[in-house]
């Protein structure tokens, strides 16, 4: 009995001295995987001691919530990655820090009350995109450009922040978006299909069904001559985007990551700020091979200060 | 363990309107996986617009019941198949979400301050004219709006729905109710009493998806959210919860109606414990699916008469000789 006793008190003191960091994630997703694996190498590398409890929770909203419960329990620190986990954890942990990455608008999901330092137990990055630059860029490189389709899926609400962010700015530079919704993949593609004789252009952004489907997209756009623009990296590599300016998502991951060990290091969140990701950051890719194709001079300023060129 | 109870409270709700329609009146019901979120949506939507919470709730659900009144309605007048009916009211209801929703996803109001943020400071900014970046998001609310489940919620919700069981109960016993449970026993006998079988089909509907939608209303304000998405599934998660409860609860007491509140609270005890233990054993999240599915085909397929008895040959043949079945089969 004394033995049990003893063994159990060891047990009690290892697990209240040994941090744990629980991160939520809603679905398997290579981009999202980027941010996790990411946040996971910056937090083991400074602290190599601390736990990792990895939860997803495969796409089912009330195992999101489970999970939550869970983590109220048995982690000191939750990291939540997308909008539904993010806000099944802040609802449901009061008393923690609640870490969330790659939300979009992190307000009308009712996470923070604004951007920069809040009080509460929440803080976060947000992976919204600079639209306003894209669709400024798209101009400049594609001046005779009037239609811009854009391919996203109404069922994920960071897709719909950006689709209503492209329409507010397009009016002031006269140009006309072109909505190519699609819940799934092969609704995508038959919307794609029938649209792709009213659009001039395309503007990729960081959709997830969007990136799922991209292989077939960029076969349809290649088919039919139609060049495109990005918003992620990843993406414009494998649409063969004219150009694509963007972040990728391991480095949302890393700098989530900071995040974290500012709070291990002793920091509360409410002296930390919620933020965009830094817009230094985003890298500029620029594809010649496609931009030969469309006849596109590229201009010298932007060749200069590109960070990836493909020739 | 409160917080897995009460989730378990929610989703017997959820059991209660499948186990109406798969088991009262025995009628295959997929519209389920859409009105359980469209009670959610038009609960929050609701409380957005500061109606009080149970207002909302039964609001909610009274909609989600219409969309069970619509799926009876294309079953009886087009005569189109039950099971692909409820399909197409299912996937309208997706699209109606998004449009009540006005967007995917929506939380529960909450007090936002501010709402813009600069995203200057790229490499590119030398292409905006006016310089500027500065982007105005979506807000949520002005509205201060006091979640009842945050103080008390375990014996609020025990309290809640053990009204929605006892109503249920009471209903099945009025006329109405009874006349409702022969028909899923014998759809042609109520011909004989001069009753229309269409109505009870579309009543069954109505009350099975209105149970859901009242149960997504309080997953949206347990969760703090709704989304679009979150309906996926839940069918054969009530499912698989009724079933659970039936195995534990066998007796025709109370019209069977515990099974779906004990199956609710099990299933999510089950799913709790996949979630902390599952990893240990090399089980991963994305197998519970399988599982779930299994899980009702092994039980519903040994329940059947049938399997049973060619199971039981199967084990009597192992012991006897040939000779035996040689005998018995002259």
């Amino acid at each position: 009995m004394k033995k049990a006793l003893f063994v159990l008190f060891v047990l009690f003191v290892s697990l209240s001295f040994a941090l744990t960091v629980g991160i939520t994630q809603i679905v398997d997703h290579p981009a999202l995987n980027q941010v996790k694996d990411a946040i996971i190498k910056t937090v083991k590398d400074e602290n190599p001691d601390v736990e990792i409890l990895f939860q997803n929770a495969q796409g089912s909203y009330q195992n999101a919530v489970s999970i939550a419960q869970e983590f109220k329990n048995s982690v000191d620190i939750v990291v939540a990655i997308t909008t539904p986990s993010a806000q099944a954890a802040v609802n449901t942990i009061k008393d923690k820090p609640v870490v969330f990455s790659a939300v979009t608008d992190p307000i009308s999901a009712g996470l923070i009350k604004k951007f920069g330092k809040n009080d509460g137990n929440v803080v976060g990055l947000s992976d919204l995109l600079p639209v306003n630059v894209h669709l400024s860029l798209l101009k400049k490189i594609f001046p005779n450009a009037k239609n811009v389709g854009i391919i996203f899926n109404p069922g994920e609400q960071n897709s719909i922040t950006l689709l209503e962010l492209s329409k507010k700015f397009s009016k002031d530079l006269n140009l006309n978006i072109v909505e190519i919704p699609g819940t799934t993949s092969s609704e995508m593609i038959t919307s794609l299909n029938t649209k792709i004789n009213s659009i001039d252009v395309v503007y990729i952004f960081t959709d997830n069904l969007l990136a799922s489907t991209m292989e077939s997209v960029a076969a349809i756009l290649n088919e039919n001559n139609i060049p495109s623009i990005s918003g992620d990296i990843e993406l414009s590599k494998q649409a063969d985007s004219v150009i694509g300016f963007g972040f990728d998502y391991y480095s949302l991951g890393l700098e989530t990551g900071k995040m974290v060990n500012e709070i291990i290091k002793g920091k509360k969140t409410s002296e930390l700020e919620s933020k965009t990701m830094d817009m230094d950051a985003l890298d500029l890719l620029i594809n010649l091979k496609s931009a030969k194709k469309f006849n596109i001079v590229i201009p010298e300023s932007l060749l200069d200060i590109a960070d990836i060129v493909l020739r | 363990m409160e917080e897995i109870i009460k989730q378990g409270l929610i989703l017997s709700i959820l059991s209660l309107g499948v186990f109406t329609s798969f088991k009262i009146i025995d009628i295959p019901d997929l519209t389920t996986d859409g009105s359980y979120v469209i009670g959610g949506a038009v609960t929050v939507l609701l409380l957005h617009n500061n109606v009080y919470w149970l207002f909302a709730l039964i609001i909610g659900g009274l909609i989600a019941g219409f969309s069970g009144f619509i799926t009876g309605l294309i079953h009886t007048k087009t005569k189109i198949n039950p099971l692909l009916a409820s399909i197409l009211v299912m996937i309208m209801l997706y699209s109606i979400n998004i449009r009540i929703m006005n967007g995917p996803n929506m939380s529960l109001p909450k007090v936002s301050e501010e709402s813009s943020v600069s995203l200057s400071g790229t490499k590119l900014d030398f292409l905006l004219d006016n310089n500027q970046n500065d982007v105005l998001l979506g807000e949520n609310s002005k509205n201060i709006f006091i979640n009842p489940f945050e103080e008390n919620a375990l014996l609020k919700l025990s309290i809640f729905v053990f009204i929605v069981f006892l109503l249920y109960y009471l209903f099945l016993k009025t006329e109405l109710g009874t006349l409702l449970r022969a028909f899923g026993s014998n759809k042609h006998g109520v011909l004989s009493l001069g009753i229309n079988p269409n109505i009870l089909s579309i009543l069954g509907l109505t009350i099975g998806n209105f149970l859901s939608g009242i149960s997504g209303g309080l997953f949206s304000m347990y969760a703090g959210f709704v989304d679009v998405n979150m309906g996926q599934g839940m069918l054969v998660t009530g499912l698989a919860a009724v079933i659970l409860g039936e195995i534990i609860f066998k007796k025709d007491f109370l019209f069977k109606i515990p099974a779906p509140l004990i199956g609710g609270i099990l299933y999510q005890i089950v799913i709790s414990l996949v979630i902390k233990y599952g990893y240990n054993i090399g089980f991963k999240a994305s197998d519970l699916k399988m599982a779930t599915a299994l899980f009702i085909i092994i039980v519903i397929a040994t329940r059947n008469m049938e399997v049973k008895k060619w199971l039981n040959s199967k084990i009597s043949l192992s012991f006897t000789t040939k000779e035996k079945v040689m005998k018995k089969l002259a």
